[in-house]
């Protein structure tokens, strides 16, 4: 007997649906798999027939052949364990054709026949060509996302069979526990202090402009950095099941509430591989951390830790929202648009330009500089020399601004960024920037001084733009751009830093 | 310049190039005089002057490269007061130098040997406590006739160090004042800038390292043209890597060329301390010039002033200073080129200072005020004048352009005359 059964498999976040087609026949017992399957996949065996037995089925006596096609499709994971599963009973009969069809079956199976959620269900969902789809119960919310699906679960593959065959009703949606505090914990208004950083998170949640920090430890790098999700507009539905895709997919942890709504912060540490970070994997095609930043923050501190190489691979993301890997198993695709908030210290010992005293030689400081390299700095529209707040500030500072305020003023920015026909402002080309982003007479003697100067290249003059196209956004303002908002820009991205040798030692509190 | 007293002069050029046996470069040696044993003895690795004055009590430079040349191991560290480690190298390494090829390396290189006890040694050296037993020159030796100042500081200098520094080179040095100085990043730096812009006395180099071996990497141009237009001097050979050691003893060489040294802006144990002692102990006239009292750059400089140096509180001072401690009149051209009797106090960028009176715009007077003639950040400033970041950026931009401010780094500082800023007028 065959018989055929929908399901899907992963090719790095996107689904791709499989159908399996199980025949059984006469012969010596035997249980094959073909269709590419990987280890993972070709385990689903000795989970299926335990599955089986221990539900109370008869194993087939004979040879079964199971077929995942397409056949030139890599498979991987557990997720076809159920959809194996039901196909074998079709072929023993126990179900019949007419009882399975128009279902897909998306769950890893336990020994016992328990089904269990898999990675990436969103995705897997979303491909499935029919139109019911049954998951395991922890999968529901998130297979919910998947569209105009039916979708039921079941506890075991027992129950399963019994829904399928009509003698009990598949079980009622499950009550989703309270969806997690969706407000920031993180607020704005807990920094004293620190008016340049405050500003330059701002521009950064509303242009989507790379934010570099520089400052002796202690100072509030990642006090700032971590509110910066915060000040971020919630994301769009669209936005938010690419998200989830993601971390679905890549096993980044989804919320029982299933939709990630909230942009995502990423803080990988430096020790992170390539892999890690960028995605990949030898047979397993992963996300990596910069596609789990989509759509929200990633955050490196120290940078200057990271290796060399790692951070390199970050140029291409960082020019095009996208990350290609490729493997000799295939290329894919990973989303990859993020606000990069890279941190670090100016120097190896931390106190250069500050008011401690340096320790640390001229050479070793050019050394710690080099670290990052030029093509890589250029990135960062913003680059921030972060400074200890005084005993003042901490102690008598008015709490600054709350992160909602700002909110208001990024979302209000956004809006103008999406009448010219991108998100945010840092997504503007040249020639875009050119017609949005006309400069005043007075900014424009002050972008040609600064060009004069050797100051500002003419791409760090289209980055001044751009952000100073941002700064006028926030403050409500439309182009031209006045001088003021040419002379912040400048000053964010022309601040000396990392390492800039001068006043190493003279700071005047 | 004046030329290497060598008997005869001609012998060293008779060298051949490559002595093609033991008895040839002995005799090259001879030829080349104690010099070129001087020269052979101070490339041995870890020889400083202390080592090498103790070998010379003890033998004649040529005996004491013999006695190393043959191996007298225990004899020669005995006489250097130096581990037998130490010792062993310097015999390994003598084995297998020529000293008259070092010798012949130095004259083809253009530098000059000068011994000490010979004519060619400078004058101001005679009868120092710790006189250096030879120096390595490079250009003119006859401008350490002329007055002299030592002007030296940190390298991790202000705007305002970097500043005074280069005011009081050019100041010096068009009153026919020899500027000495150490050639390194930051003070040093600047102080032989400014002679070099005001076009009168030519600076002196003192460096650490060999004059071959350009350190710091960052002066590299600013050491070329000292070479060509002005003097360097160097107590080690060619080849001499810049090892630590070597910039104290450098230190009280600038100190003893001097007739006054004046310390610029200096940490709390910086080396420019080391050279003002040396200076004291050789009864030269030291200065400072005074800093703020929480700015680290000055805490150094300012201590000397606590305990007694003089106070350089205008570029004239330092005129004055030179001539309370002068020995000798400036050459009459020298006096030619200073301009009548006018210090001068350029600015060294060429847009002037000018007065915040000048200044029409009531914020941009504002932000002057804030400053309170200290070096402030943009934060620092915001915090203060409670503006708007954007704007505060436009009118630093417009204040730097002008000329009313500088920046170094992260630094704002106010740039122009000593009038105390009104902040807004009324």
């Amino acid at each position: 007997m065959t018989a055929r059964i929908s399901s899907a498999v992963l090719q790095g976040v996107i689904g791709q649906a499989v159908s399996v087609e199980v025949h059984s026949s006469k012969g010596l017992p035997a249980f094959a798999i073909v269709g590419l399957p990987d280890a993972s996949c070709r385990e689903s065996r000795d989970r299926v027939r335990a599955a089986v037995l221990s539900s109370g089925f008869k194993w087939p006596d004979g040879r079964v052949t199971v077929n995942l096609a397409p056949g030139g499709l890599r498979k991987e994971g557990a997720g076809l364990d159920l959809a194996i599963a039901v196909a074998v009973l079709v072929a023993e009969e126990v179900l019949t054709k007419a009882q399975t069809d128009g279902f897909a079956f998306v769950a890893e199976l336990g020994l016992d026949g328990s089904l269990r959620r898999v990675p990436g269900t969103l995705s897997l969902v979303e491909a499935v060509q029919v139109p019911r789809v049954v998951v395991a119960e922890d999968a529901y919310a998130e297979a919910t996302l998947g569209g105009d699906l039916e979708v039921q679960w079941a506890p075991n593959l027992a129950e399963l069979v019994r829904c399928l065959k009509g003698e009990a009703d598949f079980g009622l949606p499950p009550t989703a526990p309270p969806a997690a505090d969706a407000d920031v914990a993180e607020d704005l208004r807990d920094v004293r202090g620190q008016p340049f950083g405050r500003r330059a998170l701002e521009i950064a949640a509303a242009g989507g402009h790379h934010l570099l920090m520089v400052g002796p430890p202690g100072a509030g790098k990642t006090m700032l950095a971590r509110r910066l999700p915060g000040l971020l507009p919630p994301l769009d539905t669209e936005a938010a099941r690419v998200v989830t895709r993601i971390y679905s997919a890549g096993d980044f942890g989804v919320p029982t509430s299933a939709l990630i709504t909230r942009p995502p912060f990423r803080a990988p540490h430096h020790s992170a591989t390539m892999v890690a970070l960028v995605g990949g994997g030898s047979r397993t095609l992963r996300p990596g951390e910069i596609s789990a930043a989509h759509g929200g923050v990633l955050f490196l501190d120290e940078l200057g830790e990271f290796s060399p190489v790692v951070l390199d691979a970050l140029r291409q993301p960082l020019e095009e929202g996208v990350i290609r890997v490729s493997r000799a198993a295939g290329s894919i695709s990973f989303p990859a648009e993020f606000v990069l908030v890279g941190s670090m210290n100016p120097c190896p010992c931390g106190n250069a330009g500050g008011p401690g005293h340096c320790r640390c030689s001229d050479a070793a400081r050019v050394r710690y500089a080099r670290r990052l390299s030029g093509p890589l700095l250029d990135r960062f529209d913003m680059r921030l020399f972060v400074q200890r707040p005084s005993a003042d500030e901490l102690f008598r500072g008015a709490p600054g601004e709350s992160s909602a305020a700002v909110r208001k003023r990024v979302l209000a920015a956004r809006r103008r960024a999406a009448r010219r026909g991108v998100r945010y402002n840092s997504m503007l080309g040249s020639r875009a920037l050119e017609r949005e982003a006309p400069l005043s007479l007075e900014a424009a003697a002050l972008a040609e001084r600064a060009v004069a100067s050797g100051e500002l290249s003419a791409r760090g003059l289209q980055r001044i733009r751009c952000v100073g196209l941002t700064i006028a956004d926030l403050g409500g303002r439309r182009p031209p751009l006045r001088g003021a908002d040419v002379a912040l820009a400048l000053q964010l991205r022309n601040n000396p830093v990392p390492l800039d040798r001068s006043y190493a030692g003279s700071h005047v509190a | 310049m004046s030329p290497e007293p060598l008997s005869p002069p001609g012998a060293a050029a008779a060298v051949p190039e490559r002595p093609a046996s033991e008895s040839a470069s002995a005799a090259a040696a001879d030829a080349g005089g104690e010099v070129a044993y001087l020269a052979a003895l101070s490339s041995l690795a870890g020889m400083g002057p202390a080592r090498l004055e103790r070998l010379l009590a003890r033998w004649a430079p040529k005996e004491a490269w013999r006695a190393l040349a043959s191996g007298r191991l225990a004899e020669a560290a005995a006489a250097a007061r130096v581990g037998e480690k130490v010792a062993r190298r310097w015999i390994s390494d003598a084995a297998r130098a020529d000293p008259a090829e070092i010798y012949l390396r130095h004259t083809r290189a253009g530098v000059t040997l000068r011994r000490r006890g010979t004519a060619a040694y400078p004058e101001r050296l005679i009868g120092d406590p710790e006189p250096p037993a030879v120096l390595f020159s490079q250009g003119p030796v006859e401008l350490l006739e002329r007055p002299t100042v030592t002007i030296v500081g940190t390298r991790r200098c202000t705007r305002y160090g970097a500043d005074v520094a280069f005011d009081l080179g050019k100041a010096a040095a068009a009153n026919g004042v020899t500027v000495i100085s150490g050639l390194a990043i930051g003070i040093d730096a600047a102080a032989h800038a400014g002679a070099l812009a005001a076009d009168g006395a030519p600076p002196v180099g003192v460096v650490g390292s060999g004059l071959d071996r350009i350190y710091p990497r960052e002066n590299a141009v600013l050491w070329k043209i000292v070479a060509q237009r002005g003097l360097l001097l160097a107590e080690a050979p060619l080849g001499a890597p810049p090892e630590r050691w070597r910039f104290p003893a450098r230190n009280r060489i600038m100190a003893a060329l001097s007739d006054a040294c004046v310390v610029v802006e200096s940490h709390e144990d910086g080396g420019a301390i080391g050279t003002a002692t040396e200076a004291a102990q050789r009864d030269r006239t030291v200065a400072a010039v005074p800093g703020p009292i929480r700015s680290p750059a000055s805490a150094g400089s300012n201590r000397l002033i606590a305990e007694g140096a003089g106070v350089l509180c205008d570029v004239e001072d330092l005129l004055v200073l030179l001539d309370i401690s002068r020995t000798k009149l400036p050459s009459p051209t020298a006096a030619a080129e200073a301009d009548g009797d006018a210090p001068v106090d350029d600015a060294p960028v060429d847009d002037a200072p000018v007065d915040d009176a000048t200044v029409d715009d009531a914020t941009a007077r504002a932000i002057l005020g804030a400053f309170d003639w200290m070096p402030a950040t943009m934060e620092m400033l915001a915090a203060r004048t409670g503006l708007e970041l954007g704007e505060l950026a436009w009118h630093l931009e417009g204040l730097s352009a002008s000329g009313h401010l500088a920046r170094r780094g992260l630094w704002y500082e106010r740039r122009g005359g000593a009038t105390a800023p009104t902040g807004s007028r009324g």
